[in-house]
């Protein structure tokens, strides 16, 4: 049998290095392939284009400034559909056809999770805006960062937030995700310490009416709502909740809540006072106002500054390596994106500080990116707003 | 106990959407005799359709019908082009490709707007109450609506020429031919009036909540469950069977809690068929 | 390129399998079965927590799956048996989405939206990358063989027609004394657990599995696949499932040609292109690619 086996693969490794041959001698003067892979169509439909469109912004700025290591890059983007299959063929082609050095901005947790097996066996770098947990618990050997704080993190710092404002009575709305439950065990933990009281409830996020899953929220009586979801079903959570004469506070995470939500929602009442949360810019950093510019959007949501951030590091960590393959941007992004050095918060001033010999460290739209050795931010600030005559409007970054 | 009626009220209210693309879909099964998927995109359609024309300064009612006639002339070129001259091959073949044809439209719409949530520029109010229950006054008009419309088919049906024309028609496609009723007009009244319906029924759902590029889909397996419980091609029926869905949705969320409601929807219509083959009102022509 | 095309033949195989699974009963039996999503979720589920949990070896593991697909197709066609074929959709489109929900639901047993990860594949460790996925694609075609030269079998047998008579009327089947009942259990229940093998196929080679890959989509492109490669007809399901991945994958190279349009717009015109390039392919060729061939009755069994 083993015989056969390495025969075989050796009759097709032979047939491979003929095909590329030449094109290793190419190497030098070819572009720099990246990728994206977001969700265009599907669930995640929403998130992705803005995604999809900041990252080439990035990339159309820099080549605009040289490009990285005197070569132009070449942006790949591709649909993961919002489905595992879907993402992971997209995956296989953006590795194998197009050799990207790595790929950007995954968002639903099950495609990470179904793409970064070929990602760490491929040595291709993956960025990531996906929030379960057990995302950065896979072997990945350090091919993935991902810039979503995980869901301790967030409901910690968001149960926090709520009880400042004096919520007693709180109740989690979240449909059903990788972190449902761990929201509702945190957020119940944190309420009883507080002397208050919590009830998660769980419901279908593909529906379009929630009259009686609002009735049971309501049941309890509480002053403050956590709507956990993403745009589709929060849209329709927040007419229900208005509906239902439900008056107290509600919180949702500024992606869901997003502008294009608050657009339509039709009448500021519904979304007058409700309160968002999204991981933080660091001080000093004008980081978000050029996310604004490149997305055009007065405010983009939290997975386009993700990205945002996602392509400054690859590019600054290749700078850095002198090299762009994925290893050499796994081994070189921690050195661009903390330890000290002059903060940067895009990749045209880190690129020229770069390859004046600087030490830079990396400080983005959606927190001052730091990364612990399995891919997750050391730690984030939150910035909380409060939504006022339509426009949010700044509580806190705490 | 309130809880309990409540959930049916909701169940009523949610039913009653759901009844208007439901009733265009067992129409159009009734006489062009294949299930026809692409009812998602039209409604899809339908709820885009509508939001220009609100937009553009159409009232209420012109903007119903300027979804209605997108939709329908849409849906009757999709059927002469690509689903009737399939079904001579089976209602299986038609089927398909009207799945195939419901993602042509998924797209264009999504190459036109993109995947952003847009919704009607409609104050919203909120819910009266009448003793324990609370009502939505808004649902309660778009329920007003979808009751109108069902009335209108269902007097066109029983007292039009036209109307009496696609019943025979339905019943009896032979029967009816030798009587002078031209088959190919009929099925082109169908197609028209039924994907008109499902049209409408996208911006009333569109108008309880929002729009995108995926809002006929999310309604798509209801639609079909509904048409099927009542008993396809009868058009009471597929109110029935929307009603009860509805009701059964909005109670097993209190049983179940809300990540099975849709199971419990597949279930009762299990039992149901189980105990009436032909679905609740018998399979009839209207 | 290579690996991507590896992958694409043998993601392209396990649509294979599943094709002809419809196929099976589709064709052969005119039984509607909108829950194929359901059987590929149960044999992946099952062999998936039998080969991580379980610590069971991988052919026990697919073995189980092509049971526990075979339980949930008997499950499925004895709750169903007074329905007709437009009410039996509805019905496993139902069984599919019960299927998908308790398994994102079920945390205790599914893993919930997590999914399984870490699913083991054959002799992985020692094979290297390149050397896996060619010797997968070897085991799959293996499986793939068995199974088709299986449904040619049934196909051209007695059985077969049996079942074909059935489809085209199940009445008279009935009367001229087939045990209709019996036999569309009997190929319902072996559609399911071929179902079933091919979601064990895709587990333990993409090593991950997650309810969000078992949604009606996937059902959708095997039926486009049956239909586009000629209903009734094996070999014209095995060439419908690698047309459908042929196009669902070239129609990426060709929007990437197209200039100024954003990203979602290139990727809603990817999609329009599969779907409209469907619909002419349905339109043209009504009976598929390969239309079904009714073989000739053996001489000897009267004029």
């Amino acid at each position: 049998m083993n015989r056969t086996v390495f025969g075989r693969r050796a009759a097709l490794l032979s047939g491979v290095a003929a095909f590329a041959g030449p094109a290793v001698l190419r190497a030098q003067s070819d572009p720099i392939k990246l990728g994206t892979l977001t969700p265009l169509t599907g669930a995640g439909g929403p998130y992705g284009p803005a995604m999809a469109k900041v990252a080439a912004a990035v990339i159309e700025e820099v080549n605009a400034a040289g490009g990285v290591l005197g070569r132009k890059i070449v942006l790949v983007s591709e649909d993961d559909q919002t489905n595992p299959d879907a993402g992971v063929r997209a995956a296989r082609k953006l590795i194998d056809v197009d050799k990207v050095s790595a790929i950007m901005g995954t968002w639903a947790s099950s495609v990470t999770t179904a793409v970064a097996p070929l990602c760490w066996e491929s040595k291709t770098f993956l960025t990531t805006t996906s929030g379960a947990d057990s995302i950065t618990q896979l072997p990945h050997q350090g091919y993935l960062i991902r810039t979503q704080p995980n869901t301790v993190l967030q409901i910690t710092r968001t149960g926090d937030f709520l009880v400042s404002l004096g919520a007693k009575k709180i109740v989690t709305l979240v449909p059903q995700t990788p972190f449902a439950q761990s929201s509702i065990d945190i957020m119940s933990g944190l309420a009883k310490k507080a002397g208050g009281s919590h009830v998660g409830l769980i419901y279908d996020d593909k529906k379009t009416t929630y009259r009686t899953e609002v009735d049971q929220a309501l049941r309890s009586s509480p002053d403050a709502i956590l709507c956990a979801g993403y745009t589709p079903d929060t849209v329709v959570l927040l007419k229900d909740l208005y509906r239902a004469g439900y008056k107290g506070k509600i919180i949702g995470q500024a992606y869901a809540i997003n502008q294009k939500l608050i657009e339509q929602v039709g009448q500021k009442d519904i979304v007058e006072g409700v309160y968002t949360y999204a991981p933080s810019v660091a001080e000093g950093s004008n980081a978000l106002e050029r996310v604004k510019k490149l997305s055009g959007l007065a405010n983009p949501d939290p997975y386009t500054s993700q990205i945002y951030d996602h392509a400054n590091l690859v590019l600054m960590a290749m700078a850095a390596a002198k090299d762009t393959t994925g290893t050499a941007i796994k081994d070189n992004v921690r050195k661009v994106s903390q330890g000290g050095g002059k903060t940067v918060d895009n990749a045209i001033d880190g690129l020229k500080a770069i390859a004046a010999g600087e030490k830079v460290d990396y400080s983005g739209a959606s927190g001052p990116c730091d990364f612990d050795d399995k891919g997750d931010i050391l730690d984030c600030k939150f910035r909380y707003e409060q939504i006022k005559d339509g426009k949010p409007v700044l509580v806190k970054i705490v | 106990m309130e809880l309990v009626l409540q959930a049916i009220v909701n169940g009523l209210v949610s039913g009653a959407l759901l009844a208007v693309p439901a009733i265009g879909f067992t129409a159009m099964f009734a006489v062009l005799r294949f299930p026809n998927f692409s009812v998602s995109g039209l409604a899809t359609l339908g709820a885009f359709a509508g939001y220009v024309a609100y937009g553009a300064g159409f009232e209420m009612v012109g903007s119903l019908a300027v979804a209605f006639a997108v939709a329908g002339i849409v849906g009757l070129a999709l059927d002469q082009a690509a689903h009737l001259p399939l079904v001579k091959q089976g209602a299986l073949p038609a089927a398909i490709a009207s799945i195939a044809s419901g993602l042509v439209l998924e797209n264009v719409t999504r190459l036109l707007f993109g995947n952003d949530m847009r919704g009607y520029d409609r104050p919203i109010a909120r819910d009266v109450h009448v003793g324990d229950i609370r009502f939505s006054p808004q649902q309660l008009e778009t329920m007003a609506i979808a009751v109108a419309i069902m009335l209108a088919i269902f007097a066109a049906l029983a007292f039009t020429r036209i109307g009496k024309a696609m019943r025979a028609s339905a019943d009896n496609p032979e029967l009816a031919a030798l009587k002078g009723i031209r088959p190919e007009r009929i099925a082109m009244m169908a197609s028209f009036v039924g994907m008109g319906l499902v049209g409408v029924g996208g911006m009333l759902l569109g108008l309880d909540s929002s729009i995108d590029p995926l809002t006929g889909a999310r309604i798509l397996l209801s639609i079909f469950a509904a048409a099927v419980l009542g008993g396809l091609g009868s058009v009471p029926g597929a109110v029935l069977g929307a009603v009860l869905i509805g009701i059964a949705e909005e109670l097993s969320v209190l049983v179940v809690g809300s990540p099975y409601r849709s199971a419990v929807g597949f279930f009762a219509i299990l039992i149901v068929l189980s105990v009436r083959p032909r679905g609740l009102l018998g399979e009839r022509a209207f | 390129m290579l690996n991507y095309l590896l992958y694409i033949a043998t993601i392209g195989g396990i649509y294979a399998l599943l094709a002809l699974s419809l196929n099976l009963i589709w064709g052969g039996a005119g039984m509607v079965n909108l829950g194929l999503a359901g059987f590929f979720a149960l044999g992946a589920y099952a062999s998936a927590l039998l080969t991580t949990a379980g610590h069971l070896p991988i052919p026990v593991g697919w073995l189980l799956a092509l049971v526990a697909g075979g339980i949930g197709g008997i499950v499925v066609v004895f709750s169903t048996t007074r329905l007709r074929e437009d009410y039996l959709a509805i019905v496993t489109l139902g069984f599919a989405e019960v299927v998908r929900l308790i398994a994102s639901n079920e945390i205790w047993l599914t893993h919930g939206t997590d999914g399984i990860s870490g699913i083991p594949g054959p002799w992985k460790g020692s094979l290297g990358r390149e050397g896996f996925n060619v010797v997968y694609l070897a085991i799959l075609i293996v499986a793939l063989a068995v199974v088709f030269l299986l449904m040619r079998r049934i196909d051209r047998s007695p059985y077969g027609r049996a079942l074909r008579a059935i489809r085209e009327d199940a009445q008279v089947a009935q009367v001229a004394g087939k045990p209709v009942l019996r036999f569309k259990a009997q190929a319902f229940t072996l559609s399911a657990a071929i179902a079933g093998l091919a979601g064990a196929l895709y587990g333990n080679f993409t090593s991950y599995i997650a309810p969000d890959l078992f949604l009606p989509l996937i059902t959708v492109y095997i039926f486009l696949s049956v239909a586009s490669g000629g209903i009734g007809n094996p070999t014209g399901a095995l060439i419908g499932a690698y047309l459908v991945m042929a196009l669902l994958e070239s129609a990426r190279f060709f929007v990437e040609l197209i200039p100024y349009v954003s990203a979602v717009q290139r990727a809603a015109l990817k999609e329009l292109l599969i779907a409209l390039t469907l619909i002419l392919v349905l339109r043209l060729l009504p009976k598929g690619v390969l239309p079904e061939r009714i073989p000739r009755a053996p001489r000897g069994l009267g004029g």
